[in-house]
């Protein structure tokens, strides 16, 4: 990506950042009318000064970006450097990881993310990954319960399939 | 006192203690070194334990998991950059670079160097001070608490020299977060929306998690290679812990930070850290330094937070008032083993109140040592290949995240804040203030609230009152002095 790209890109960000938060800010204000005037103080006082600080915000950064600031990015953020699918595997494993846990539990989500992940990056050798995977589910499955006291969900599929194949004990 | 101090250590050195300290002071190292799962968490869970011990066996049990988190929470700031505890995570702003630059066992030992000096003074003015301090601490009002949160909230922000205003939004942004669930003052559902999981408010541990872990990931995974650059270790676990006892103006100016804020109940250990760090900065000779691996700025967080945790307990033993999630939770286990806090707890158990404190004592020194211990095995993860750690740390860090409440929602809260934080942060604004308006929304606006209810609603109550009106010139003062330094021509790091 060349710099020039990158500062557009940079630019693009940092505006829909500033129109999110500004946003919310108006959203805390505006869903606060119709609380008791006690529960509504604190919002509207927090409300108003956020969208005030925002809007400073935004008068700062386009007072750069009409000085032409191409020295914002910086050529050694990661970002910048790295290639589609790596920059697609940094933004997408913890909601994929996520929807995998939902759905599936635990222990399938992380074992799923032990083997793609490291792929994904470009990690050849696939003998270390697979004991890598399987040790570290293994602990986890053994300190969440054991230790921790914490059961380790099964997922709505997996739950669904326990219940349709009448394996919950009890 | 002196037969005091003999009545406690005799107490404190039984081998059945012992043993429980031990075994407390590795939980606590342990679940410290886990993302989301902090001292409190593991100190909730073992406390049904607690019921057949002696009273002091379960406090100094209790007790030593809070320390040793303390001193594990650490880990993970300085070798990933993930707080293994939330009063840890200004540990690595300059704990992480300390880890890329290869030196991961120095700056491992600065931290146990702090950590063990300023833990020892906390328990020592738990000991001493307990009393004057509890009626001085009482002195104090709803509006001088609202003054005290908004300080921490401005000293945090505008340590970010290079973008105050960004710092002061992300201050708004975690106070408006905390406003969510229902309020404390008329009991009304607040920004819900019908969701039962928002009726509690947002979990502040699944923010941690993304704010400071899923960040954190994203840029690994995008960096790739190893977290020691060089993909080699260098210089001792010594040469930090020594290092430690050069900068002593560092030492004692964040142990007191950290101790003084530990007695003021709702601010607790979080807060003390950031605030720490940002005093060491904003005092140092060197600010530009700081971010990029000064040993002042892994001192100042560690020192602040071990101090706190001693004397956060002050307020709680003497009146019953708990400083924070684990002296809440100790007040528990007390209540538990049929003994009432308060003041008459010293006069009746005498052997129970001395015999905990020297447990304190010997329990900061067993946790730097089996800390030491441990260091050069954990050191040796900043030569791994990230491509193999990072699914290990989403996973263990997501696994926090849901741990904490056995909740699938606060596992798309971590990773909501973690995508947005990594824009954030990519952009300048700094993480640290939005998890500080965030701790401290609650005791704000609770201050708030009652400071107004006493005034009769009047809102010079608190620019009247001497002691809130200073503080608030002195937040006046911190946001208008980076301004002012920048037009007399000095420069300044920029923290994020």
């Amino acid at each position: 990506m060349s710099l020039d790209t990158s500062a557009r890109a940079y630019w693009r960000e940092e505006f829909s950042l500033i129109a999110l938060l500004l946003l919310f800010f108006i959203a805390i204000v505006a869903f606060a009318y119709t609380l008791p005037f006690d529960a509504r103080l604190f919002p509207l006082i927090i409300g108003c000064a956020g969208i005030a600080l925002t809007l400073a915000v935004a008068l700062e950064q386009l007072r750069r970006h009409r000085a032409g600031a191409v020295a914002v990015v910086d050529a050694d953020d990661p970002a910048t450097r790295a290639d589609w699918p790596r920059y697609a595997t940094a933004l997408l494993s913890a909601p994929a990881f996520g929807l995998l846990f939902w759905l599936f539990g635990f222990i399938i989500a992380s074992f799923a993310a032990m083997m793609l992940i490291p792929l994904l990056m470009g990690y050849a050798n696939r003998r270390r990954l697979v004991v890598s995977a399987a040790i570290t589910v293994a602990v986890l499955a053994v300190i969440g319960p054991y230790l921790l006291n914490v059961e380790l969900p099964q997922g709505v599929v997996g739950d669904w399939l326990i219940d349709k194949l009448a394996l919950r004990a009890g | 006192m002196l037969d005091h101090l003999i009545l406690g250590l005799t107490a404190a050195l039984q081998f059945k203690q012992f043993m429980f300290m031990i075994a407390g002071t590795v939980i606590g190292l342990w679940v410290g070194v886990l993302p989301g799962l902090g001292g409190p968490v593991a100190m909730a869970i073992l406390i049904p334990f607690t019921f057949s011990m002696d009273p002091l066996s379960a406090l100094l049990m209790l007790a030593s998991i809070s320390v040793g988190a303390a001193f594990g929470g650490s880990v993970t700031s300085i070798l990933l950059n993930i707080p293994g505890e939330a009063s840890s995570a200004a540990t690595a702003y300059d704990g992480y670079p300390m880890a890329q630059q290869g030196k991961a066992k120095v700056a491992m030992g600065l931290s146990a160097g702090a950590s063990l000096a300023a833990a020892i003074v906390g328990v020592l003015i738990l000991m001493f001070a307990s009393g004057p301090v509890a009626k001085a601490a009482l002195a104090f009002s709803p509006a001088e608490y609202f003054a005290l949160a908004i300080l921490g909230l401005t000293v945090v922000s505008v340590a970010a020299l290079g973008s105050t205003i960004k710092g002061l939004v992300m201050g708004a942004l975690g106070l408006a977060i905390s406003l969510i669930g229902i309020d404390s003052i008329l009991g009304a559902e607040r920004y819900t929306f019908g969701f039962v999981y928002l009726l509690d408010g947002i979990s502040f541990v699944p923010v941690m998690v993304g704010l400071f872990a899923i960040t954190e990931l994203i840029s690994m995974i995008l960096e790739g290679g190893t977290i020691a650059k060089a993909g080699k270790l260098e210089g001792s676990l010594w040469d930090g812990f020594r290092d430690t006892f050069r900068y002593p103006f560092t030492l004692i100016q964040s142990t007191a930070v950290g101790a003084f804020l530990g007695m003021i109940p709702g601010i607790g250990a979080t807060a003390a850290n950031f605030l720490a760090y940002s005093v060491a900065q904003r005092s140092s000779k060197h600010p530009e330094r700081f971010g990029k691996g000064a040993p002042e700025g892994i001192i100042a967080p560690e020192a602040s937070n071990n101090s706190c945790i001693p004397t956060s307990l002050i307020p709680a033993l003497t009146l019953g008032i708990p400083g924070g999630a684990t002296s809440a939770i100790l007040l528990v286990a007390v209540t538990l083993q049929g003994l009432r806090p308060g003041p008459m707890l010293f006069t009746s158990n005498p052997e129970l109140i001395w015999g905990f404190f020297m447990g304190l004592l010997i329990g900061a020194v067993m946790a730097t040592i089996l800390y030491l211990i441990m260091i050069p095995w954990f050191a040796l993860i900043t030569i791994v290949r990230i491509e193999l750690m990072a699914p290990m740390l989403l996973i263990v860090t997501l696994f926090g995240a849901y741990a904490n409440e056995r909740n699938m929602m606060d596992v798309f809260v971590a990773i909501f804040f973690g995508l947005f934080g990594y824009f954030l942060r990519r952009h300048g604004y700094p993480l640290i203030s939005l998890v500080i308006g965030l701790i401290l929304g609650k005791l704000a606006e609770g201050s708030f609230h009652q400071a107004l209810m006493i005034s009769d609603h009047d809102y010079s109550v608190f620019f009247l009152r001497p002691l809130s009106a200073s503080i608030f010139a002195l937040c006046l003062v911190l946001v208008l002095w980076p301004g002012v330094k920048k037009r007399l021509g000095h420069g300044g790091a920029e923290v994020t």
